[in-house]
């Protein structure tokens, strides 16, 4: 992500960026950029900060723009307050607020929940979700791998710097087959594809069995991860 | 323009951070107190005579020098204290990661960083120096020959410690940039009282070692610049005078301005530095 955004030269290979090299200063117009490890400074106001990169981004109507930026991220209340007196959770709001100034096509958001609480990462997801809906391209970068599985419409997985896997979510992911089943008996499973339950379930309760539950099994985005790292 | 936001960015900081306002109450206090002793010193009586004037503004003129020598230390220590973090800080603490992701160049924050910073220096030595030097005035009568030029001059040295406190910070921690920066301007003080040594002795080596200090961290060569230019001529005659006899130095006298070309070469050692500084930001993965 560092390389994409500039701040890393690559030691190899070639990075474009919206169809022009990695670290291109006009391509830097276009995009939004939250790092994982920041701290803007304790002195100035979230408003100051958004200001400020407002003009470094030469933008027509700032003071629009960081309005628009503080409400999407709930900080317009708190806009006039030091960052000083800001939780780690409003500093990462305002580090997101920063990121989508100026409405950017792609925004770079790096390991965005790692410092949230439970309700933060739901009005994270919930941004994401929105951004998308927009039709911005957010790239996001995070080891929570439920989340990504959660928002993600493609998943790319680096190994050691290497890709290891790339696609969908499904695709990733895979067929998921099998089924648990608890009856009076307890327990028990069943391999079988999904779209074998409802017949299972029928036959069951046919045969006179008491059905109290059913899942059907799951592999997660983390679990491929560990077989595909693993493997590696 | 970018340049111009990362000044004022820094001179906002240090107005916010309340160090502006801590270093004007503590120059008002310096100044209340040179202004009492040199009360003291023009109404002196002296074997039931008051001190004739030419004795009154010799000795105001000695004040001067040394307060003149002490307000370079406190400019040389804030430039590298002010300098020094205010880059390496930006980028310790991942400030400057969301700024370098906008179409900034790193060149821009560096020149911006030095600027605001100078612009802060230059600020505090007119203002503190003008005030100083009026208080002398009012109290003893006496004006050093050059003021503005002296004055000038300090602030090249703040632009000296800055730079290379700047270029520092761009690849080391605030703590160790700024130090470093300080030991510098400590070194080439030392190199300049080398050289005044060499050159009293007749030592081409001594000289020629202060020389290439001077060369390589040109502060002290300024500073003498601001000496010559608040020295009254009869300190220059007799600076020249002791240096003749080759039996003593005294450092904080000179016989004569900074030559020409060590003006051009802190000028050209400035833009060296500062390029070096650019290219070193540029080069570093953040």
């Amino acid at each position: 992500m560092k390389i994409l955004v500039g701040l890393v030269r690559a030691s190899g290979g070639e990075a474009q960026l919206l169809g022009r090299p990695a670290g291109d200063r006009a391509t830097r117009e276009r995009i939004g950029y939250l790092p994982e490890l920041f701290r803007y400074p304790d002195w100035l106001a979230a408003r100051e900060v958004l200001g400020f990169h407002a003009r470094l981004m030469r933008l027509g109507d700032a003071r629009r723009a960081v309005d628009a930026a503080l409400d999407e991220v709930g900080l317009s209340d708190r806009a006039a307050d030091r960052v000083g007196t800001y939780s780690k959770g409003m500093q990462q709001r305002l580090g997101l607020a920063v990121a989508l100034l100026g409405t950017p096509e792609l925004i770079f958001l790096d390991e965005p929940t790692s410092a949230l609480d439970p309700v933060g990462r739901s009005d994270v997801r919930a941004l994401i979700e929105r951004l998308r809906a927009r039709g911005t391209t957010v790239f996001l970068n995070s080891h929570l791998l439920g989340e990504v599985e959660r928002v993600c419409d493609r998943v790319c997985i680096v190994d050691r710097g290497r890709v290891v896997a790339e696609g969908s979510v499904d695709a990733l992911v895979g067929e998921t087959r099998g089924a648990r089943v608890r009856t009076d008996e307890g327990w028990r499973e069943y391999d079988i594809a999904h779209d074998e339950i409802p017949a299972l379930v029928a036959r069951l309760v046919a045969e006179g069995a008491h059905i109290h539950a059913v899942e059907p099994k799951q592999t997660t985005l983390e679990d491929r991860f560990l077989a595909l790292v693993r493997r590696a | 323009m970018n340049v111009l936001l990362f000044a004022g960015l820094t001179l906002r900081e240090l107005i916010r951070r309340r160090l502006v306002a801590a270093v004007a109450v503590l120059t008002l206090v310096i100044t209340a107190f040179t202004g009492w002793g040199m009360n003291r010193l023009a109404t002196a009586v002296v074997d039931g005579a008051p001190l004739p004037e030419p004795a009154v503004h010799a000795a105001a003129a000695g004040i001067v020098i040394l307060l003149a020598f002490l307000f370079s230390f406190v400019i040389a220590l804030g430039a590298a204290l002010v300098g020094a973090p205010t880059m390496a800080e930006s980028i310790a603490n991942g400030e400057v990661l969301a700024v370098l992701a906008r179409p900034v160049r790193r060149a821009e924050i560096v020149l911006g960083r030095w600027l605001g910073t100078l612009a802060a220096l230059a600020f505090y030595v007119a203002a503190a120096g003008a005030l100083e030097l009026l208080v002398v005035r009012g109290e003893t009568g006496y004006a050093p020959p050059n003021p503005l030029l002296a004055l000038a001059f300090l602030c090249a040295v703040g632009a000296i410690v800055t730079t290379g406190a700047i270029a520092l910070a761009t690849r080391l921690p605030a703590l160790t940039a700024g130090i470093v920066a300080a030991m510098l301007f400590g070194l080439a003080w030392i190199g300049g009282i080398l050289q005044t040594i060499g050159l009293a002795l007749g030592n081409a080596r001594l000289a020629d070692a202060g020389t290439i200090v001077a060369l390589l961290f040109p502060s002290d060569a300024l500073w003498r610049g601001a000496l010559y230019a608040l020295q009254p001529a009869a300190f220059t005659a007799a600076a020249a005078n002791v240096n003749g006899s080759g039996t003593g130095v005294n450092p904080f006298a000179v016989t004569s301005a900074p030559p020409q070309a060590i003006l051009w070469w802190a000028a050209a050692w400035t833009i060296a530095v500062l390029t070096t500084g650019v290219a070193l930001f540029r080069t570093r993965d953040l």
